[in-house]
């Protein structure tokens, strides 16, 4: 193992250290999505029941970074990305990263089941078992559909949300599911095709470095199509309403146009469409949500 | 100095226990409070 593992005498690692072993931003729309899944669900819930499934849910994503971290420790210190990193720059040991992990993981499953139900544990086990084994541990790092497999384990909150809710797993949120699941190989391609060296540096067999970025930027159009279609699903299926309606269509405008840039893109040393689609793909997923969560609020009546 | 270096772990240390432990008092306050909502509402009577 090429980390220390035990922390520099001059420096122990801190809170701070930790809460990024956390990945606070994969976090925050880990529990956009589940929140929405909850509004979404038939039944009614405890405020205190419905604040700890998200708690449970948010700490089992943030246990999910920390391990994806301590297992991927050496990839991340060969790319410019991810060197400073907690792990990477010496800050928390492995050792320290597993057993802070694990000790998240089980008891964010144990809570889940002990005071909100079995079948959103068992979902939350599922997700956090599926990002760690066969995303983490076996897909990363052979083949280049890793994240499009792996996607799955980000795409599940809403259906832990929702099991959360009505205490059983439906059909329905998995329209949700479906949306995230086709979202993620277009924003996680487009960063590797600006990332792709270090990608390629690190062994890391994402799309661009396998089959070439022409190929990426097709397949990322493609994803992107499909993502905007499932996208419609939600006011089709009679779960959204008109704001929602709205917010899909001209969020989806947006987002099949920074693909379409991507397709087109020549500047091959910066990669801007690819910089620029990344970011328009996060927005459109937090505002087709946010759109799903402020029709529940508000109260605006399914379209069909 | 290595003396202000063991000053500078110990305050380290310091504010890392002091927010395990709000963490772990939070967590008391939370199963206790959960327990109390999932066993119903005359519990307390």
């Amino acid at each position: 193992m090429a980390f220390a593992e035990t922390t520099t005498s001059s420096r122990i690692a801190t809170i701070g250290d930790y809460v990024e072993l956390l990945k606070p931003r994969v976090m925050s729309l880990v529990v956009f999505t589940a929140v929405a899944g909850m509004m979404l669900a038939p039944g009614a819930i405890h405020p205190l029941v419905a604040f700890t499934a998200v708690l449970c849910i948010a700490i089992g994503a943030g246990a999910s970074g920390a391990l994806n971290m301590a297992y991927d420790a050496d990839i991340d210190a060969r790319m410019a990305r991810t060197a400073q990193r907690p792990i990477p720059r010496g800050a928390i040991s492995p050792s320290d990263a597993h057993a802070f992990g694990w000790t998240l993981a089980v008891g964010s499953v144990m809570v889940m089941g002990l005071f909100v139900n079995y079948a959103a544990a068992a979902l939350l086990a599922l997700t956090i078992a599926f990002y760690v084994f066969a995303y983490t541990l076996w897909l990363k790092r052979s083949t280049p559909q890793n994240i499009v497999i792996g996607g799955l384990a980000g795409a599940l909150p809403p259906a832990i949300g929702w099991a959360a809710v009505s205490g059983s797993v439906a059909l329905a949120p998995f329209v949700l599911v479906l949306i995230v699941f086709l979202w993620t190989p277009p924003h996680f391609w487009a960063l590797a095709l600006y990332r792709r060296d270090d990608y390629a540096r690190a062994g890391v067999p994402m799309l661009p470095v396998v089959s070439g970025k022409a190929t990426t930027r097709r397949q990322i159009l493609l994803y992107a199509i499909a993502t905007v279609i499932a996208g419609f699903l939600p006011a089709a299926l009679g779960l959204a309403g008109a704001l929602y309606l709205g917010v899909s269509a001209i969020g989806g405008a947006w987002f099949l146009n920074a693909a379409i840039a991507v397709l087109r893109d020549r500047d091959e040393k910066h990669e801007p469409a690819a910089r620029r689609l990344f970011g328009v793909s996060i927005l459109y997923l937090f505002a087709i949500f946010a759109a799903l969560i402020v029709e529940q609020l508000a109260h605006v009546p399914p379209l069909v | 100095m290595a003396g202000n270096g063991n000053d500078e772990i110990g305050r380290q240390r310091r504010k890392r226990n002091l927010a395990l432990g709000l963490g772990l008092g939070f967590l008391v306050v939370l199963f206790f409070v959960m327990t109390m909502v999932r066993l119903g509402g005359h519990v307390l009577d």
